[in-house]
């Protein structure tokens, strides 16, 4: 029953169409169920466009959140309280010029900063989990600061 | 599927004579053909093919060193059974060489071929060290390996055996920002290479149990990052712990009992211990930051670690059992990747230099003396060769393809390591046996 009434919910925040949900008709034949947001394409579609971006960045080795950085973490806990149901992974990244243990841990902490940020915000705990590619899946190729600087990042990832 | 070498018959090791040649200077070996007793048979396995192709090996081997010149083979330089044992000198004398490395391959009725060698001193007209294998048909490039580590020990007093080691990398392939990596091994003359792991997930950080029969890497399947063992002897593998938490930068005790590695616990990263079969991990650090990349000294008293606990990475060493952790370097920018040479002498690592990228360099296991041996920019991830006078590591070209080099410490250029793949997270077995 709870899931029936977070999908009207959800229908009534996003109003984006999307398919059936199976057995759902059974228990509620009449009306007709708005269409609802509950593939999890549409729901980061619907993430994307309330929170800005799924991206924040970092400067040089650090995992300081810059007042951008707050601004968009600040959208997305408020759709992440919106959503409890979705499951969402923090994943941290370092650029190319470090050197490769380091930058395991330092995508770490970066996405552990971005988590104690989204619960400080009142995100459940529960809700988020944290994984660092370090310096594998470079956003941007090249060696020049630019191309750096768009690599120091974490991504939220909605999971489902 | 890698098999595991299987031993060489041993027929006689001399010990090998004190070193005749200063470290840093280069000597020319001469490098005659191995002969055999009997020319009669000329068939691609015939004694004399494999004298042929092992002599080829045996100067490849030492053309690869920064100390040693090999002068052949060449046919020309064709010498008789008896003179293996007894040469004339004065012709290698006037080839100027100062070694002379002669030897034989024999077949014998089991159908295993003996393979012997010789190494002189020219001048002295002496017997510097000898040594010879009885061995299947396809090993003979092992003895070979053995013979050009006779050559080299007699000439610089290196330890023995120091051809017939492996390397393993990540073999990399498909576009830079999605590439399939597969743990690669080969032998350190670039043969016999296999894949470890099939590339359908990301993999990093090979790094080899010293006598090369083992190999923990780290692997993000299942999702988060964690080093996984594999055997092969038995080609099982498992976790090195069972958390759900990241592992990562392992690194062997030089006794292969021990594993030193990274474990991330919220944003800190701290440095544990536990034996290379499972168990309890035991942690070693606790300063809040990132303390990564450890590495045993040779008499695993000790280990030498990265941390930013200062703020910017910096190389530390503490005892082995956490106590006693002391910062060793001070130059400016950071400092990353250490690892201790198996003499014990030196710490090679990773220096970054603000506006002139990475560069590998080495310094004394107090901090002192240090050097830096490359040029950079893309420079990283340095292991020792198991002479302790060489290191192998990971250079971005200016594409940002990573490919393998190595440089000895005594100076001059890098060198590529060719592999058949772009090549990255460099290891170098120890001496197999």
């Amino acid at each position: 029953m709870r899931r029936v009434i977070l999908f009207a919910a959800m229908a009534l925040l996003a109003g984006a169409a999307t398919a059936q949900l199976p057995g759902l008709r059974k228990r509620d034949p009449t009306p007709p169920p708005a269409p609802l947001l509950v593939g999890i394409d549409a729901l980061r579609a619907d993430f994307l466009a309330k929170t800005g971006s799924d991206i924040v960045y970092f400067g040089g080795d650090a995992s300081v959140l810059t007042p951008q950085a707050q601004a968009t973490l600040q959208a997305q806990a408020a759709w992440l309280r919106q959503h409890p149901e979705v499951a969402v992974r923090i994943e941290g990244y370092a650029d190319l010029s470090d050197t490769r243990d380091h930058a395991l841990a330092v995508g770490a902490r970066r996405a552990e900063e971005v988590r104690s940020y989204l619960v400080l915000l009142g995100v459940p705990a529960a809700q988020l989990t944290t994984l660092s590619w370090g310096k594998e899946k470079v956003a941007v190729l090249g060696s020049v600061p630019a191309a750096l600087a768009l690599n120091r990042r974490t991504v939220t990832v909605l999971v489902r | 599927m890698i098999a595991r070498f299987t031993s060489l018959g041993l027929l006689s090791l001399a010990l090998v004579a004190a070193p005749a040649a200063a470290q840093g200077s280069v000597a020319v070996v001469a490098v005659p053909p191995l002969t055999t007793p009997d020319n009669s048979s000329r068939g691609a396995d015939s004694p004399a093919a494999i004298a042929w192709q092992a002599s080829q090996l045996i100067a490849s081997d030492l053309r690869s060193t920064s100390e040693l010149v090999p002068v052949g083979p060449n046919q020309k330089d064709y010498y008789s059974y008896p003179e293996v044992t007894a040469p004339t000198f004065s012709r290698w004398r006037a080839q100027g060489a100062k070694y002379l490395l002669t030897g034989f391959v024999r077949s014998n009725p089991d159908g295993r071929f003996t393979v012997g060698c010789y190494v002189y001193d020219v001048a002295k007209g002496r017997e510097l060290g000898r040594i010879g294998f009885a061995v299947a048909g396809g090993e003979w490039r092992r003895a070979a390996h053995k013979c050009s580590g006779l050559a080299y020990t007699a000439a610089t007093g290196a330890p023995a055996g120091l051809f017939d080691t492996r390397i393993a990398y990540v073999a990399e392939t498909g576009p830079l920002n999605a590439r399939v990596k597969r743990i690669a091994v080969m032998d350190s003359d670039g043969t016999n290479q296999s894949f470890v792991t099939v590339g359908d997930t990301i993999v990093l950080m090979p790094r080899m149990a010293p006598k090369a029969d083992a190999l923990a890497y780290v692997s993000f399947v299942g999702g988060q990052p964690h080093i996984r063992i594999i055997d092969f002897d038995t080609n099982q593998q498992r976790p090195l712990v069972p958390t759900s938490g990241m592992t990562f930068a392992p690194r062997y005790s030089p006794d292969g009992r021990k594993i030193v590695f990274s474990m991330q616990q919220g944003p800190n990263t701290d440095v544990y211990v536990v034996n290379s079969g499972g168990g309890l991990p035991q942690r070693l650090t606790a300063s809040p930051g990132i303390d990564t990349s450890p590495s045993f000294s040779p008499d695993a008293g000790q280990i030498v670690f990265e941390s930013d606990r200062s703020g910017a990475q910096q190389l530390y060493v503490m005892n082995s059992d956490g106590t006693g952790q002391r910062r060793i370097s001070f130059g400016g920018g950071w400092y990353a990747d250490p690892v201790w040479s198996p003499d014990g002498a030196w710490i090679a690592f990773t220096r970054r230099i603000p506006g002139a990228g990475t560069r590998i360099g080495v310094m004394k296991a107090d901090g002192t003396g240090e050097q830096l041996l490359t040029a950079g920019p893309g420079d990283e991830a340095p292991d020792w060769a198991p002479s302790s006078r060489e290191l192998i590591f990971q250079r971005a070209g200016l594409d940002g393809r990573p490919a393998l080099f190595r440089v000895a410490i005594s100076g001059g250029e890098a060198r590529r390591v060719v592999t058949p793949q772009d090549g990255s997270d460099p290891d170098w077995s120890g001496v197999i046996d």
